[in-house]
């Protein structure tokens, strides 16, 4: 019998430090944040130009605008754990799913630019650092998302000193809006029963032969879809190895996983203190909702739900901080933060009645934009089957079938 | 030149205020603490002091159970350079708190001690005035603004009337009002560094101050309820209910 060693993981606490972080970046949400969101309309997806510099300002000197960056470019080693307790609290707004902190705490590249050449890191990654540059990940195509190492089928050819790219990418966020961005493609097709060969290049806006077009969405930040008409990439523009490429989506998607899944319990959390001051206000039949076991039992489950769905976002980051391979922790955190928060909103809905949808409120918006977070970034039926695969792998029967 | 700021771990002024069931005094079980108020505003004064090259050090003072280290840590983050915390048990009183911080004064040198003008736990507003007292140094209370000079110091302060501007010699005690400054956030790299920065610790015993209460808390209550407003029609109604119903004209 094989067992998988659970490790002696439980009974996490966050260190004092993590603790003054989160109440730093509370006040920041009540005190700057909140008054210039009250003025926005229900359904924007930035701030002004102003208000987002001014408020820029104010978390680069809470130190807060380098992470996700390596020490050697200002930030800091280790920080998973740091970034999901900075991103919980600051998709804690009206546009928190998709732009915490209304843009103050900066995206920073995709961190895959990391791993370029001397020239890339300092053409790309530090002015998005540095300046107002700003990336994304093309990886997703019509054919599918969910199998990205057989479903992209954009094609790289070599010719000279250049790449020619042809296909179509889906549903890539800020494409349209940015510098640049990292396209996956099959630079090399599948050779005896080895799988076909996926390179990441960069790309931008300007080379000739690259289009995109707006996909209206259920949410207001509509993604794009980039057309490749024999798109030329001059060749320093390949990032990392030729054929390195599935490595480096993975580890920016695994990377990416638990400040994700930190965010959408954020929300959700948000989305739950609001209906328990709704409930304790509002008279029912014979009292106040608050008293109803319905809703009682709604608030306690959905408490326990999201207090357990944190614990699986620390447990993952903090694995990650410690250099462990953690990418089937990301997945459970991601499958259970995104499906929690998208059911706490749908409950928090509820107990609000037609306040709920109403867009005075953001609830509706929040619902929305988590409908998506159960897709993006992998489908939960995808992580499922990557927990499955790894359960079943180091599982064989227990004590009395294995 | 030293600047001390005594700071107070206080119930988190977000948090909604509950008197406990048995009216002995209010909830603190599983209650959001933080740096009172004024305090933070007394820190960033200090601060400001030493990046004018005023002052050379901030030292930060809490009196109180253990957990007030937090209190402490909150202000190194600041940037204050290193604190003291005098172990006590929960509620002391200011006067006790004014003997334990003279004693720490007369250890430490401080020209400049910065306090809130009050706690926002028990509102007392003594402990700035009672120190002045027993230090026989300057008193300056409710700051708005702070003008260091040569062995003095220009205060304004917040009054009734309007503002007020004196001119005290140092040493001085100093409390501060809402308006003096805004403090500010606490960076990531300095949360990282507060971390090694130094405590002081001690017991009231070491600096020789008695603790004994001398004040006695009989029950506490909540405030009364507001009762919700109401929108009257005309002038008439108003001036008739301002009549019969308030009683005040
Ligand atoms: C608003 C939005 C923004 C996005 N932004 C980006 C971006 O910036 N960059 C990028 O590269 N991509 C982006 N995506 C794409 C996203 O990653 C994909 O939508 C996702 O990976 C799923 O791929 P798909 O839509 O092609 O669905 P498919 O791969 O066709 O899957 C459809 C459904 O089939 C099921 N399914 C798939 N595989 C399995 C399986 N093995 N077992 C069981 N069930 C399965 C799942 O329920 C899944 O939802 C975005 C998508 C949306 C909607
Ligand atoms: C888009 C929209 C269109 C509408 N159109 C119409 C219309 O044309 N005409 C019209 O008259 N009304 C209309 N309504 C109002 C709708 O009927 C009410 O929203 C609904 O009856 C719920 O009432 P409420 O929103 O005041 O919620 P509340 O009565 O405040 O209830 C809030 C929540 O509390 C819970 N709850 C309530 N009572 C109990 C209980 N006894 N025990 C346990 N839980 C309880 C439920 O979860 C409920 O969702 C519309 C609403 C919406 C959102």
């Amino acid at each position: 019998m094989t067992c998988e060693d659970e490790g002696n993981h439980y009974g996490f606490t966050l260190s004092d430090e993590l603790i003054m972080i989160r109440n730093q970046v509370r006040r920041f949400m009540r005190e700057e944040v909140k008054p210039i969101e009250d003025k926005l309309p229900h359904d924007a997806t930035h701030c002004s130009p102003e208000d987002e510099a001014r408020l820029r300002g104010v978390a680069e000197d809470m130190g807060l605008g380098r992470l996700n960056v390596p020490p050697e470019y200002g930030g800091q080693d280790n920080d998973c754990l740091i970034r999901c307790i900075v991103n919980e609290e600051a998709s804690k707004c009206r546009l928190g799913g998709y732009r915490p902190a209304l843009g103050a705490i900066r995206r920073g590249p995709p961190n895959v630019i990391w791993r370029g050449t001397d020239e890339q890191i300092h053409k790309y990654g530090i002015p998005c650092v540095e300046g107002d540059m700003t990336g994304y990940m093309a990886i997703t195509e019509p054919t599918g998302g969910s199998d990205p190492r057989n479903n992209i089928q954009t094609r790289a050819v070599k010719k000279g000193d250049k790449w020619i790219l042809n296909g179509r990418k889906m549903w890539i966020t800020y494409a349209g809006d940015s510098d640049w961005g990292v396209l996956f493609a099959r630079s090399k097709e599948s050779e005896n029963g080895r799988p076909p060969e996926i390179t990441a290049f960069i790309i931008e806006p300007s080379f000739p032969g690259i289009s995109f077009e707006k996909i209206p969405v259920i949410r207001p930040l509509y993604p794009y879809e980039i057309v490749l008409e024999d798109c030329e990439v001059p060749e320093e523009n390949v990032l990392g190895e030729i054929g390195g490429g599935f490595g480096m989506a993975e580890h920016w998607l695994v990377a990416g996983r638990m400040p994700y899944a930190a965010g959408c319990i954020g929300m959700a959390q948000e989305a739950l203190d609001m209906a328990c001051g709704w409930v304790k206000q509002r008279d029912s039949q014979r009292g106040i909702l608050a008293d109803k076991q319905a809703i009682q039992w709604m608030i306690a489950d959905s408490e326990v739900e999201l207090q357990a769905a944190r614990m699986l976002v620390y447990e993952a980051a903090a694995m990650s901080d410690r250099g462990e391979n953690a990418k089937v922790h990301a997945s459970v955190c991601k499958l259970f933060g995104t499906e929690t928060a998208f059911r706490v909103v749908d409950r928090a809905i509820q107990m609000f009645g037609g306040m709920g949808v109403a867009q005075e409120m953001p609830l509706e918006r929040w619902l929305r934009e988590l409908r998506i977070k159960r897709i993006g970034e992998g489908p939960s039926e995808v992580h499922r089957m990557v927990i499955a695969r790894n359960k079943l792998k180091n599982t064989d029967g227990g004590v009395y079938f294995g | 030149m030293k600047v001390l700021v005594p700071v107070k771990r206080v119930i988190d002024y977000n948090v909604k205020v509950r008197v406990k069931s048995d009216g002995t005094g209010v909830e603190t079980a599983n209650v959001k603490m933080s740096m009172n108020p004024f305090d933070e505003i007394g820190i960033e004064a200090a601060l400001r002091l030493k990046e004018a090259g005023s002052a050379e050090e901030v030292i930060a003072v809490s009196i109180g159970v253990a957990q007030c280290q937090e209190t402490i840590r909150t202000a190194l983050a600041m940037g204050a350079d290193r604190g003291v915390l005098v172990e006590t048990e929960e509620g002391a009183e200011p006067l006790a708190v004014a003997k334990i911080l003279k004693a720490i004064i007369e250890k430490e040198g401080p020209e400049i001690v910065i306090l809130g003008k009050q706690a926002i736990d028990d509102d007392s507003n003594q402990t700035g005035q009672m120190l002045s007292a027993l230090l026989g140094w300057s008193q300056a209370t409710f700051a708005s603004n702070i003008e260091l000079g040569d062995g003095t110091a220009d205060i304004t302060r917040e009054v009734d009337g309007g503002l007020e501007t004196i001119k005290v010699k140092l040493p001085v005690v100093v409390t501060t009002d809402l308006r003096l400054n805004e403090p500010r956030y606490a960076s990531l790299p300095n949360i990282m560094k507060a971390k090694k920065k130094p405590i002081d610790k001690m017991s009231p015993a070491d600096l020789g101050v008695d603790m004994t209460p001398r004040l006695k808390t009989l029950s506490v209550v909540e405030p009364s309820k507001r009762e919700g407003g109401v929108k009257v029609e005309s002038v008439e109604e108003l001036v008739e209910k301002l009549r019969n119903e308030a009683k005040v004209i």
